[in-house]
Parts: C-alpha cells; structure tokens; sequence
C-alpha cells in the first residue's frame, strides 16, 4: 500500500471534505427525497416508491426525457462536426503565434456569463430581431427562430463551441504528424486522411469534447427557456415545473436521479468507446 | 551498368536561411542497395523525402523513371518510406496496417487480405496478424512497417534509419533481412543511416554527405580503402591522416615531407601529386606495423607512446601520440601483438609499407 503522507493528505484533505459535505452527502439524501410522500403540500418523511411508478408511467415525463436526449444528443454531433473544421485549421494550418491568437480568442466568450450572451441571442433571434430585419432587406422571412428548437440548439454551440474547439485542438495538436506523412505516402489522399488517420489518432480529444457538449447541454436549463421557450420543456425545465406544482420535490429528485443516471451511463460509454485500442 | 531510377539534377533544398541540400547531383540505379551515410544535420533525411515528395526541392529536378517529380504529391507516388519511428498505426491492428496501402490502391478486400498475409508469412509475422502494434517487440514492428511498405510491389523503398531504435544482436538480424530481401526483389533500396556498420555491411554503393553536399560515392570497398578526401577520411575514421607538401615526384614514388619527417607513398593516385603542392595521404589502422624497437629499415616510421588500446572482437586498436600530439591508431589481431609491452606509456614505433599509404585524390592541389 502506498504510504499517506502528511503533507499530501493536508493538500487533497480541505477538497475531500468539500466533496463529500456538498456532494455525496446531497446526493443521499436526494436518493432517499425521492422515496419522500407529499401530504396537504407538506413532504413527510416516508420509504414509498409511489414518485417512481408516477413518474415512469407518464407519458410526458418520456417524452420530455426522449426530447433532452435527443437535443443533447444533436447538439454534441453538431458541435462536433462544426468545430472540427476550424480545429483542424487552427491545429494543423496555422503559425504557432496565430495558433495561440486563436486559442486567445476561443478563450474570451468565458469572459462573459452565459446568460448575458443568451438574453443577447434573444436580440439576435426574435420576430423584430436583427436577423428577421437583415432578411428583410434581401426579401425573404420574417421566420419565426425565437422559442424554437433552433433557438435551443443556438444557445447549444454559444455554451459549448468555443470549449469543443480547444479540447478539439488540443487533441490535434498532439497527432503525430509522421503518421500523417506516412498515410501521404501510401496514397492516401489529403482528404480521406482526415478520416483514416487524424480523427482516429485524435480520438479521444474529440470523443471527450463531444461529451463534454452532452454534459453541458444535458442538463442546461437557460437555452432551452431563453431561446426555446420552455415548451414542449427539457428535463430541468420539468424539475422546476415540479417543484412549483404543488410542492412535489420528491417527484422532481426522481428526474434529477435519472438525469444524473443517464450522465454517469454516457460518459462511462463515452470514455470506454474513447480508449478503446481499435477503431 | 545498371540503369537509372532516378536522377537528382543539381537539387538544391533550403528552410529558409538553412541550406539542408546544396546542389547535389546523383543517379540512383535500378536494383541498388543505396546506403546515404552522414552524421545528423547532413541533409541525409532532406534528400530521401525529396524522393518520397515530403519536401519539395527549392532548385534542381528529380527525375523519377525519367519524368520529372518535383510538382508530384507524395500519394501520387510509387515511392513508400519506413520511417525512423516505423510510424505504424497504432489505432489499426497489424494486418490492416499492411493493408493500408492495397486498400487506397482501390484493390479489392480479398486480394488485399492474401497479399497482406503473405507479407506477413514472409516476413515470419503471420501470427501477430491480429495483434494491436503495441502489443509486438520493436524487431516484429519493424518488420511490419517492411511488410506494410513492401505489399504494394513498388519499384524502389526508402528507409530512414529504421533500426536506429534496436538493440545490436537485432540490428544484425535485421541487416541481413534487409540485404535478403533486397536481392530477392531486385528493387532499389534508398537507405539512410548514420551507422557505418549499416552502411557498410548492406550497401553496394555508398553516398558519404555532409552540409548538404557528397563528398564521395563509391562502392564500400572503395570508399574504405581509397577516401576521396580528408572528411571522409576522417569521418571513417579507419585511417591515419597525413598532411604534407610533396618534394619529389619520381614515377609512382611520391616524397611527402610533413612536420614529423619525410616519407614515401607508392599508393595508388600517388602519381597525379605534383611537386611542390600541400597534400594530405593516409594509411589504414590496419596496415600499421607496430614495434617496439626502432624499425630497421629507415623509411615510413613514427615514434609514440601508448596512450590506449580498445577491444573490438578479435582485434585490438591500439592508440599512440607522437612527440608533437598527433594521434596514431593502428589495428591488430590479439596474436599480431601478443610480444609487444602496450601498457600505457611504453614507447612503440609505428611503420608502414610506402604501398599502403594512399594519397587523397581530393586533397591535391594544383601547380603552387
């Protein structure tokens, strides 16, 4: 066994602590929430398995699960795919100095909250917003964007393009580039090298960024609002909902547990198919 | 003579202020093992990506077959590399490694699969076939980069020095594999190392550079025995180096008087010296005579001390300084001084036969 020093404990000890008194610990307790019963809009203590059955015979609950899986599902393929041309550039084609502007620049929209540059969207998006007004002008629209799943899937990349993107090069920059020469050399062409020898090389960059856009998206509450309108709504949007209806936090722990569920069960899938040794 | 493969017409590469290649000319011959010897910076690794079109030449032209390839795309060439690192897929098992190139050739699975395999069989790594490359030794990996460059059929291979990375009893092993599979195919090899002993036990002719320019090609043989110039002499490292101005010119009989005495060089090339001008003549390690008394005969001797000996095998090089600090290195079987005191310090006389001095070919000038 390796021996546990002093001075690492009094290092790791402060963020140990901190987990488990705000981490572990609520979860428990939102384990055993969701076994709670509500009477005359009082929670009472109580082991009855009532929020579940609820929960997982409703129709709209299902749907609503399908739905957020579904976006975050689109969103991390979207992003992915969006980012990757430009990674690959910033990666691959670009002078060091430029390289380090650009990963500069991915930098900056953390410099803003993520509301702020949602509610700015909204701006962008609405039926007299900018965009329907610079279709105007060329004839065409006005089309409806705001509170819809394209406005959703907008709020998506502003959250998560600019973080895809570094993960993306990070990962590139690491290919080795004499395998590229030597996938040249056998007569692979520039283009389907891409596809035979950098994404596979840089697999596990990229499948980690695309999770990351999962995670992110999974559980967003504020684009899915904001600019999707919160109907039909997402599974945060659901947990509010909840809560409010009648005091039914048991039910919406029930949401919550699956939710962290499904995040535990993608990215375990996510990191196993990443370092898998074959393509 | 064996036809040529390819020309390089007076290429010359630069990274910008860096001049990696400085007008070279050379003909590779169809068939040839050609070994490209230098030390790191010479413009070895330049020249072969050139060939492979990794590197674009900044002047000159390279003909491939006859047409020129400068503009050519590396994948739109017949002219597969082994690298230093072997650059193996690590995310493809070892079969589709070797498949790769058949697979962008458009050739069809089955036919790729047997080609493939019998690669594999050849080589002796059939039973790695559906193994990661990570799980294989440094000797089996190398043999899948062979396989994995050789199953398209093409007309001539590169080789970066590919058994840099390997231990001495595989690189022997290897060596041999090499030359085999060479012979056997009839196709040219381009190989580049800096290890003599590569160069000298697989090429049929050998090309010594160094900053961007040949400074001898020739067979192994030749280049052991006759070094065109001082560099090469010295990079060979199998040769005492003389510098001298010659006095007298009788036939083949030179007279070189340097800073340590005057001697005579019959050596071939010895004629073409010409009175008056400085020279520079060498003798083999291994045509040295040692002794430890004063040679009788009075001609081509060098007084020393013994300052080390080195095993290598079955021979000892023993090392000796004379009075004025230049270094003497002569090579012999353990029986040839079995009589002599070689303890450091002992005084040792060095001579030679006029015959086995050689005067650098490189290295004479013209009338003073």
């Amino acid at each position: 066994m390796k021996k546990v020093t002093i001075f690492g404990l009094s290092l790791s000890l402060p963020l140990l602590v901190w987990q488990l008194l705000f981490f572990a610990f609520p979860l428990v307790f939102l384990v055993a929430l969701s076994f709670w019963v509500v009477e005359n809009y009082r929670m009472v203590p109580d082991f009855d398995s009532v929020n579940w059955t609820k929960m997982f015979s409703r129709g709209v609950f299902w749907d609503t699960y399908l739905r957020t899986l579904a976006l975050a599902a689109g969103a991390s393929v979207l992003v992915s795919i969006l980012a990757f041309p430009c990674s690959y550039g910033i990666a691959f084609k670009l002078s060091a100095n430029l390289r380090r502007l650009a990963i500069f620049l991915m930098v900056i929209p953390f410099f803003t909250s993520y509301l702020v540059r949602v509610y700015s969207w909204q701006i962008f998006l609405s039926d007299n917003g900018i965009l329907n007004a610079a279709f105007g002008l060329v004839g065409a629209g006005p089309y409806t964007m705001l509170n819809t799943d394209f406005g959703t899937m907008t709020g998506y990349l502003t959250l998560c393009l600019p973080l895809v993107v570094l993960l993306q090069v990070f990962s590139l920059m690491f290919v080795d580039r004499t395998l590229i020469e030597a996938a040249h050399n056998l007569r692979c062409g520039r283009l389907r090298t891409v596809f035979l020898v950098i994404i596979p090389s840089a697999r596990v960059g990229i499948v980690i960024a695309a999770l990351f856009c999962f995670i992110l998206t999974f559980g967003d509450f504020v684009s899915p609002l904001y600019l999707g309108g919160g109907k039909p709504p997402t599974l945060s949007i659901m947990i509010t909902d909840t809560t409010k209806a009648g005091q039914q936090w048991p039910r919406a722990a029930v949401i919550a547990i699956v939710m962290i569920a499904t995040l535990l069960a993608v990215a375990f899938s996510a990191i196993g198919y990443a370092y898998r040794k074959r393509a | 003579m064996a036809e040529t493969l390819v020309v390089f017409d007076d290429i010359v590469k630069s990274f910008g202020d860096v001049i990696a290649v400085d007008r070279m000319s050379l003909d590779i011959r169809k068939g040839e093992f050609l070994v490209i010897m230098g030390s790191s910076g010479c413009g070895k690794t330049t020249t072969l990506r050139m060939l492979a079109g990794l590197d674009a030449p900044t002047q000159g032209e390279i003909r491939l077959g006859g047409h020129r390839i400068n503009e050519l795309p590396t994948w739109k060439r017949d002219t597969p590399m082994v690298w230093q690192s072997l650059a193996l897929f690590p995310f493809l098992d070892v079969l589709r490694n070797v498949e790769f190139g058949l697979k962008m050739r458009g050739t069809d699975k089955a036919t790729r699969r047997r080609k493939a395999m019998d690669w594999l069989e050849r080589l002796g790594i059939a039973e790695f076939a559906r193994r990661d490359i990570s799980q294989l030794s440094g000797g089996q990996r190398q043999r899948v980069a062979l396989a994995r460059s050789l199953v398209t059929e093409p007309e001539i291979l590169l080789l970066d020095e590919p058994l840099s990375s390997l231990d001495a009893h595989l690189k022997v092993r290897m060596q041999a594999i090499l030359s085999g599979l060479q012979k056997d195919l009839g196709i040219t090899f381009v190989y580049v190392t800096h290890s003599q002993s590569e160069a000298f036990s697989m090429g049929d002719r050998i090309v010594i550079m160094s900053r961007g320019r040949i400074e001898q090609i020739g067979a192994p043989v030749e280049i052991y025995r006759t070094p065109h110039n001082h560099f090469v002499a010295e990079f060979l490292g199998s040769s005492n180096i003389f510098r001298g101005r010659v006095v007298s010119v009788d036939g083949g009989l030179v007279s070189i008087e340097t800073g340590r005495g005057r001697f005579r060089v019959t050596g071939s090339g010895a004629g073409t010296a010409q009175e008056g001008t400085s020279t520079v003549f060498v003798v083999g390690n291994d045509r040295m005579v040692l002794s430890q008394d004063r040679p009788a005969d009075a001609g081509n001797f060098l007084e020393g001390r013994v300052i080390g000996e080195e095993f290598i095998g079955a021979t000892v090089t023993i090392h000796m300084e004379t009075g004025d600090g230049q270094e003497i290195r002569a090579q012999k079987s353990h029986g040839e001084i079995a009589h002599l005191n070689t303890n450091v310090g002992e005084r040792i006389f060095a001579s030679w036969q006029p015959e086995s001095a050689y005067v650098l070919p490189g290295e004479i000038d013209g009338p003073p």
